[in-house]
């Protein structure tokens, strides 16, 4: 033990002191975004000239670039020394670097800033997105080798590369909402990449559409938030200030950055806090003046959090906005492996992870989040059961996947669902890489029932997508078995007051869903590797791809038995032994977790004993074991056997029904698509066509026309009526002269 | 004495049966002498408020429409005649080339 | 009643009879001579009124040079009786007639208003017999309306020109 200590001490030490001197590097931070930018404008405007090996070496050298600058922030950001200067009058926030590029613009009471903040948490996406970014840049180059339009391609996944960082890198929301619609267009754009056939273009439609629905609900909620905080800044008594100044300093500073600066949601957040026996505007109290007069702040802070969920849900593909995610298979895979496994669609659990100190204040909102995950998480493994395009099974699976982050920090456990989105990032590229590999090798076969026995004929694919399914369905000792256990752990410690029975359910769903998640993976992993050779197979044989795409899935492969580290509980915590993960980002959200015991959302965490834990781990292992159990069973040995008993007729209605979709898009397209393409059909006809066109603009002309011939007749060229029409006038005006002016 | 309404009224009688004859009237030379009847009422008028003011202004009101009527009539009997030489006919209800 | 007031009513019933025979006549000569005879009954109303200038420059002018003009063009253009049509009935000549018609009930209500018994301007005996005189007459042209009275002037040499521009069958 004292040689643990002794080593841990060691480790820590090298890990926090950085060799780069962090006032020099924040300024260097707009060059992580600023080197994919340019390699995609380089690889767009220039990239029929350049060839495509030079192309493939812009595009790659870009992201590679950004990923070196990335590990030596995120070195000097764990520099204890590293402190960023809070401009509200709280306290320096330690383990950060920031700098600020100028005003973008101010309107009013309303500023937004070109500003870049680097924190753990941000620290920890910039290196999954330019890692595994640059890991997904290589593998292209052999994937896309045949495909003419190499040029577009590196060039929308560079400005896809650069977006994401904006995202992650801004220090308000306004400059994160740039990169949300940034990613939002290149996920458009890169589905949609083979456009000549009408099929995928629509998916790609489909995702923007989605995706608009969800920025819309963000604007709004945006919108709300600024009203929310000026409203406060307004009202704010001295009692909500701890010292004097403070009211001034905090103030000035929301003016300066404006309303959505994150630093000023959180100060913003820990001032509105009730505090017990101090007179301050906390939660309960009315908001006095503006559009939200009437509301609370606490009834007008869950509305807008509401409208965040909405728009997490349109780009994370939650319920009810997930189904562009299963079309959006129809781009090339490395595609769906960058944008629709690893870094997009984890943008939605980012958001709420920043907005961490909000979240906590409203136990409403925090039920709500979790209540979507869990239902999504559900719902998309059970749709899983019934796929047979290889894709689209992985597609289902990041739906659920996904429903497990949200699960987690809905309920407050910040720290365990970015965790499961590093390891998440780390095996579902692998699988998807791996899917690729598989189609590479197999002239494009994605059925799953057609493929099979690949165990022999393509071993480097093989191994790692073996070690990605048992990192996903949660084996030990892999990491998916620990980020995922870490937050079905977390919730079912955390105690909602108000909303006991919460936590309860979405532990049940969760474990639910993991069962499913080991079932459905299982299968996968069977049809396709194990077995015989399906006799339906396009190629005689398949062949084994090249280095360019079994070293990245070497590397994410193992990458999904490191990242297990991060949750084993090795760190010295507040109460105990915590994870290295949990500690590593305690400066991020230590203040959120304070904040929701203080206002009362959440009891204090407790201490978990070595039991618990043993149990815990038990208790997983046994649900992945049985899934991957039932699985084998059915697939191996039921299926193949000569006689296999015919499915009862409740089976297959239900299979069919799985294999459906559980007909959510044909719902869809009842109750949305229909009526607005019927509106758009009337608006058309009878409000464009009829009234505008005919009555208003050629009704108009034809008026004028009646009336010009009518009065024409006036024109007789008989000078005797001009003067009789003269006369009648002027006995007019003498009558009316006579009349009154008498 | 004469009392001055009587000479307005008389004016006024004058003005309109002048005006009544110009727009009935077909002939353009009666029409014409309808105009200089209308003149002449003005003039009734200017002189008949000069006698109730006591100065000489409305005369040389009169003075200078009796001047203008001359010339006017001077050049609209031109016009008469040259319409005359090139329709045939001084019948206002037939010169309406101006008609749509 | 005076010896004015009879020859008021002599000379106003006799103009407004002149005046009838005037809109009322079928051939173009008679509705000249009675013109003529208008402006002589008028000029003896002028008198009445004591504008003795005035009275005789409208029998020199309008009865002895204006008419003669008019019966000029009359024998020129060689207008007989027949042939001519009388007035047809229209809506121009119905709206016409009623406006005259009209204008004279309301300008007759308005002189009307006048107080009944507006005596005529008080002179005294010098101003009164010089009243209406050329020379009076003279001293205001040739004084306050010396401009126009040249534009006038100025006028008549344009009318002259036009009447003759206009009436010539080759320019």
């Amino acid at each position: 033990m004292q040689g643990l200590n002794q080593l841990s001490e060691r480790i820590q030490h090298f890990f926090m002191t950085s060799p780069f001197d962090p006032q020099g590097l924040s300024g260097s931070l707009w060059l992580i975004i600023a080197l994919p930018l340019l390699g995609a404008a380089t690889c767009g405007l220039f990239g029929r000239w350049l060839g495509r090996a030079n192309v493939h070496l812009v595009a790659c050298g870009s992201v590679l670039g950004s990923l070196l600058i990335s590990v030596m922030v995120f070195w000097a950001v764990n520099d204890r020394s590293t402190a960023v200067l809070s401009s509200h009058g709280m306290d320096a926030f330690p383990y950060a670097l920031a700098s600020d590029h100028g005003t973008w613009f101010a309107a009013g009471a309303f500023t937004a800033r070109f500003g870049l903040l680097v924190d753990h948490l941000s620290g920890t996406m910039l290196l999954v997105i330019t890692g595994v970014g640059f890991l997904i840049h290589v593998y292209s180059t052999e994937y896309m080798s045949h495909d003419p339009a190499y040029a577009r391609y590196f060039a929308y996944l560079n400005l896809f590369v650069a977006m994401m960082l904006t995202l992650v890198m801004a220090d308000n929301l306004v400059l994160t909402f740039v990169g949300w619609e940034g990613v939002g267009l290149c996920s458009y754009l890169l589905i949609g990449f083979w456009y000549t056939d009408a099929a995928k273009a629509w998916a790609g439609r489909k995702a923007f559409v989605a995706n608009r629905v969800g920025d819309f609900a963000f604007i709004i909620g945006a919108c709300l938030l600024s009203l929310w905080v000026w409203s406060f800044t307004v009202q704010a008594q001295e009692g909500n200030f701890n010292g004097p100044g403070r009211n001034e300093r905090y103030r000035r500073g929301v003016a300066q950055l404006g309303p959505l600066n994150y630093h000023g949601l959180e100060t913003t957040a820990r001032l509105l806090a009730p505090a017990p026996g101090v007179q301050k505007v906390d939660l309960r109290a009315e908001i006095n003046e503006g559009p939200l007069r009437g509301w609370t702040y606490g009834g007008a802070l869950t509305a807008v959090l509401l409208l965040f969920l909405l728009g997490a849900a349109g780009k994370s593909a939650q319920l009810p906005l997930f189904v562009w995610l299963p079309d959006a298979m129809a781009g090339p895979t490395p595609v769906s492996a960058l944008i629709h496994a690893a870094t997009m669609v984890t943008a939605g659990v980012y958001l709420f992870a920043r907005l961490g100190s909000l979240l906590v204040l409203s136990p409403l909102a925090m039920v709500t989040v979790s209540l979507v995950g869990a239902a999504t998480a559900l719902l998309a493994a059970v749709i899983a059961f019934g796929q047979d395009d290889i894709k689209k099974v992985l597609a289902y699976s990041t739906v659920s996947q996904l429903g497990f982050m949200f699960m987690g920090v809905g309920m407050g456990v910040f720290w365990a669902a970015i965790l499961h989105l590093v390891t998440h990032a780390f095996f579902k590229a692998c699988l998807f890489l791996g899917a690729g590999s598989v189609m590479h090798g197999n002239a494009d076969e994605t059925d799953i029932k057609k493929l099979g026995g690949l165990r022999g004929q393509m071993p480097w694919t093989w191994i790692t997508f073996a070690v990605a399914t048992a990192a996903i369905t949660g084996v030990i000792p892999l990491s998916g078995f620990f980020s995922k256990d870490a937050i079905l752990d977390g919730i079912r410690g955390t105690e909602l007051l108000h909303y006991e029975w919460a936590p309860r359910l979405v532990w049940v769903v969760g474990l639910l869903a993991a069962f499913c998640t080991a079932f459905y993976m299982s299968r996968l992993y069977l049809l396709v590797f194990e077995g015989e050779r399906s006799r339906e197979a396009k190629a005689p044989q398949a062949r084994e791809s090249g280095t360019a795409i079994t070293f990245p899935l070497l590397l994410l492969a193992s990458l999904s038995v490191i990242a297990l580290v991060y949750a084993l509980p090795l760190m010295n915590g507040m109460s105990g032994r915590e994870p290295v993960m949990q500690n590593f980002l305690s400066p991020v959200f230590i203040h959120a977790r304070r904040l929701g015991v203080q206002a009362g959302s959440f009891a204090a965490p407790h201490v978990e004993t070595l039991g618990g834990l043993v149990a815990a781990w038990l208790l997983a292992l046994a649900i992945a074991w049985g899934g991957f159990g039932l699985a084998y069973w059915i697939y191996r040995v039921v299926v193949p056997r000569e006689k296999a008993p015919a499915l009862p007729l409740w089976a297959r209605r239900v299979q069919s029904l799985v294999r459906h979709k559980l007909y959510v898009d044909e719902l869809y397209d009842a109750v949305l698509i229909r009526p607005v393409k019927f509106g758009s059909f009337v608006l058309y006809r009878v409000v464009d066509s009829l009234l505008i066109d005919r009555v208003a603009v050629r009704g108009t002309a034809w008026v004028t026309y009646q009336v010009g011939s009518i009065i024409r007749y006036i024109q007789t060229g008989d000078a005797q009526s001009y003067a009789a029409v003269m006369a009648a006038a002027v006995l007019a005006a003498v009558a009316y002269a006579f009349y009154n002016y008498p | 004495m004469v009392p001055a309404p009587n000479y307005l009224i008389l004016a006024a009688i004058l003005f309109c049966m002048g005006m009544f004859g110009v727009l009935v009237r077909r002939n353009a030379l009666v029409v014409f002498m309808c105009i200089e009847l209308m003149l002449n009422a003005a003039n009734l008028t200017f002189l008949a408020f000069a006698r109730m003011r006591g100065d000489l202004h409305g005369h040389v009101s009169a003075f200078f429409i009796i001047a203008v009527a001359a010339a006017e009539a001077a050049i609209g009997l031109a016009i008469v005649i040259a319409v005359f030489r090139s329709r045939g006919t001084v019948d206002i209800g037939d010169i309406r080339t101006l008609k749509h | 009643m005076t010896g004015q007031e009879l020859l008021f009513w002599v000379f106003a019933v006799s103009t407004v009879g002149a005046a009838g025979g005037v809109i009322a006549a079928r051939s173009p000569i008679t509705s000249a001579m009675s013109l003529v005879a208008t402006f002589f009954f008028l000029a003896g109303i002028y008198v009445l009124l004591w504008a003795h200038t005035i009275a005789v420059l409208q029998v020199l002018v309008y009865a002895g040079a204006i008419m003669v003009l008019f019966l000029f063009v009359i024998m020129l253009l060689s207008l007989t009786e027949a042939g001519l049509k009388g007035p047809r009935l229209s809506l121009s000549r119905i709206v016409g007639g009623a406006a005259a018609v009209g204008l004279l009930a309301v300008l007759v209500a308005s002189i009307r208003q006048l107080p009944g018994d507006q005596p005529m301007a008080m002179m005294g005996p010098a101003q009164a017999s010089t009243f209406g005189s050329l020379h009076e007459l003279g001293k205001l042209l040739y004084g306050t309306y010396l401009l126009p009275f040249e534009a006038v002037s100025l006028l008549l040499l344009v009318a002259i020109v036009g009447a003759v521009v206009v009436a010539k069958p080759r320019i």
